[in-house]
């Protein structure tokens, strides 16, 4: 893989303006929405509301960047990095470059990530600002727990890309990739997340892993050991990374 | 194998099934360098497998294939680093700029082929619409870019096929020039069609695949000669000319027509005797022209042969 591989990855990626703006909506424009209602709430009754900045409404945010919808926006640039080659024809031209199909797999993750990290990192600004803007008396989180924050979100969001790279690159079509992992993370994730029945199958759930990590309880429900969290989140980058590898290599172009 | 250096293709017993269906039979083909060389079969006659082949997109089941002098696919990346190729038909990023489209493969070629981009551009007559989206040009256009893509590898051999579908007449001119001006150029162009016309205005050698083999191959006009060679006589009395060649050596049948007489001959010589029979024989003769065949009846007659004795 070149850094000029990387580049016409990432062009491809962000002259994509559907998604550029579907993810920036994501991204930020709910945040927006949150924090804007919120200041709203505690204007017009701030006995009942707290104010909408400080660590609580942080943490919420964090967690909406790391796991809700910041998790979507990372699915939707993934998955178009994983199939936009091959449901566009030009997979079959960059194959008879004589380049390596697995240089053509491996570039794809990286320049999704650094496409939905440039959004994080949006939305990551517009919750500092709000936290510490609209605060009122409340605490604010310390630069540790913003660090830190910012790791995990970035961490969540690389794997989210990750799988739906792998994912993509499989199937090699859009709309079952878009399906198959937003349906997992949100519909079939959060039932297997209540069922308390299943024990500790749940520690298996890419959600309940990445929560284990986060620097706050996430509210997942299950909590494992950090070790155990590593594996699993290793598991869910390695084995759709190598299905869609294995894919790339092997399919008739 | 051995490496044949005025050959760009050479394929020995390439075969290609998908499941039980042969596309690709036994397929010995050779391809000499620095001309045009047309490919051409019907429809799914297994012209664009043996591309796809070639160009490592899918494997062979059995059989060698060398181009530019080296077994593929064992030295794929550095065979086709001089390659250039459009299978099918050339697709794009529709949302990305022509330039932009051009970027990307750049990117996987190389540092050099980015010097090329420019050029490229200009050479095919898109340096205009260069920052336009793809989504907006016409198939000519795309069919242009992709040539212009092909040019990026700075190719010793490029593999077009089907360049000319959905090429309006002006279109199917133009392409036909700058294939010409490639070949001047040295390269070889690879043309796989079933448009034989233009495969014969377009084209000095040719192969013929039927149903997945290779049924005849060689210059245009030995291809051309392999059937017999027919004389249109027009005169002022088909009728007496016709029994006055009637016995004749040079000639192997003769019969009337609208225009004259069709004669078809025994060999390749005998048509000066023939004029001055006719003559002879006080018959006026106004034209004494040799039929030229066409590809297109030369082809037909090959593969509905193939296709008699199978």
């Amino acid at each position: 893989m070149t850094l000029q591989m990387l580049g016409a990855e990432i062009l491809k990626l962000r002259r994509n303006r559907a998604i550029l703006g579907l993810a920036f909506l994501l991204s930020v424009g709910v945040l927006l929405l949150f924090f804007g209602y919120s200041a709203i709430e505690h204007a017009s009754n701030p006995a009942q509301y707290g104010p909408a900045g400080g660590i609580q409404p942080f943490q919420r945010a964090v967690r909406v960047l790391g796991l809700i919808f910041g998790g979507l926006t990372a699915v939707l640039i993934g998955t178009e990095a994983g199939t936009a080659d091959l449901s566009s024809g030009v997979f079959r031209d960059l194959v008879a470059t004589g380049r390596s199909r697995l240089a053509l797999f491996f570039v794809r993750a990286p320049a999704a990530i650094l496409l939905a990290w440039a959004f994080n990192a949006i939305g990551f600004l517009l919750t500092l600002g709000a936290t510490f803007a609209f605060a009122g008396g409340d605490p604010t989180p310390s630069v540790s727990l913003i660090l830190q924050s910012a790791a995990w979100i970035l961490m969540s969001n690389a794997l989210l890309v990750g799988l739906a790279v792998g994912v993509g690159s499989l199937t090699s079509s859009r709309a079952l990739t878009l399906t198959a992992v937003i349906g997992w993370q949100t519909v079939a994730t959060l039932t297997l997340l209540d069922a308390t029945s299943l024990g500790s199958a749940r520690d298996g759930l890419l959600t309940a892993a990445a929560g284990q990590l986060a620097p706050f309880n996430t509210g997942t429900g299950v909590t494992m050991a950090t070790g155990v969290a590593i594996a699993v989140l290793l598991g869910w980058l390695l084995v759709p990374a190598a299905l869609g590898a294995w894919r790339t290599q092997t399919r008739d172009a | 194998m051995t490496t044949n250096r005025s050959t760009i293709i050479e394929t020995h017993g390439v075969c290609k099934r998908f499941g039980e269906r042969p596309a690709v039979i036994d397929l010995d083909l050779a391809v000499p360098r620095g001309c045009a060389f047309g490919f051409l079969g019907h429809n799914g006659a297994g012209k664009t497998t043996l591309i796809r082949m070639l160009l490592g997109l899918t494997s062979a089941d059995s059989g060698v294939m060398q181009i530019r002098g080296l077994p593929v696919p064992a030295h794929r990346a550095e065979v086709l680093a001089r390659v250039g190729a459009i299978v099918e038909e050339p697709h794009f990023h529709s949302h990305l700029t022509g330039r932009e489209n051009l970027q990307v493969v750049a990117a996987v070629r190389g540092p050099e082929a980015r010097g090329r981009i420019d050029g490229a551009l200009r050479r095919v007559g898109l340096a205009d619409r260069a920052g336009d989206r793809v989504r907006t040009y016409s198939q000519g256009m795309r069919q242009r870019l992709g040539v212009a893509r092909c040019l990026l590898a700075d190719p010793e051999l490029l593999i077009l096929d089907e360049p000319m579908n959905g090429l309006d007449p002006g279109g199917i001119l133009e392409f036909r020039t700058m294939i010409a001006d490639l070949v001047g150029e040295g390269r070889t162009v690879f043309l796989s069609s079933h448009l034989l016309d233009e495969v014969e205005k377009t084209c000095d050698a040719a192969a013929v695949i039927d149903r997945g083999r290779l049924v005849a191959q060689g210059p245009i006009e030995t291809l051309l000669g392999g059937g017999p060679r027919e004389l249109q006589v027009g005169c002022d009395d088909s009728h007496a000319a016709l029994d006055v060649l009637d016995g004749h050596p040079a000639v192997a049948s003769a019969r009337e027509t609208p225009d004259g007489l069709r004669v078809i001959l025994a060999g390749n010589d005998g048509v000066a005797d023939i004029n001055r029979r006719l003559v002879g024989a006080g018959i006026a003769v106004f034209r004494l022209e040799p039929v030229r065949e066409s590809l297109e009846h030369r082809f037909l007659e090959i593969t509905s042969r193939v296709g008699g004795s199978s």
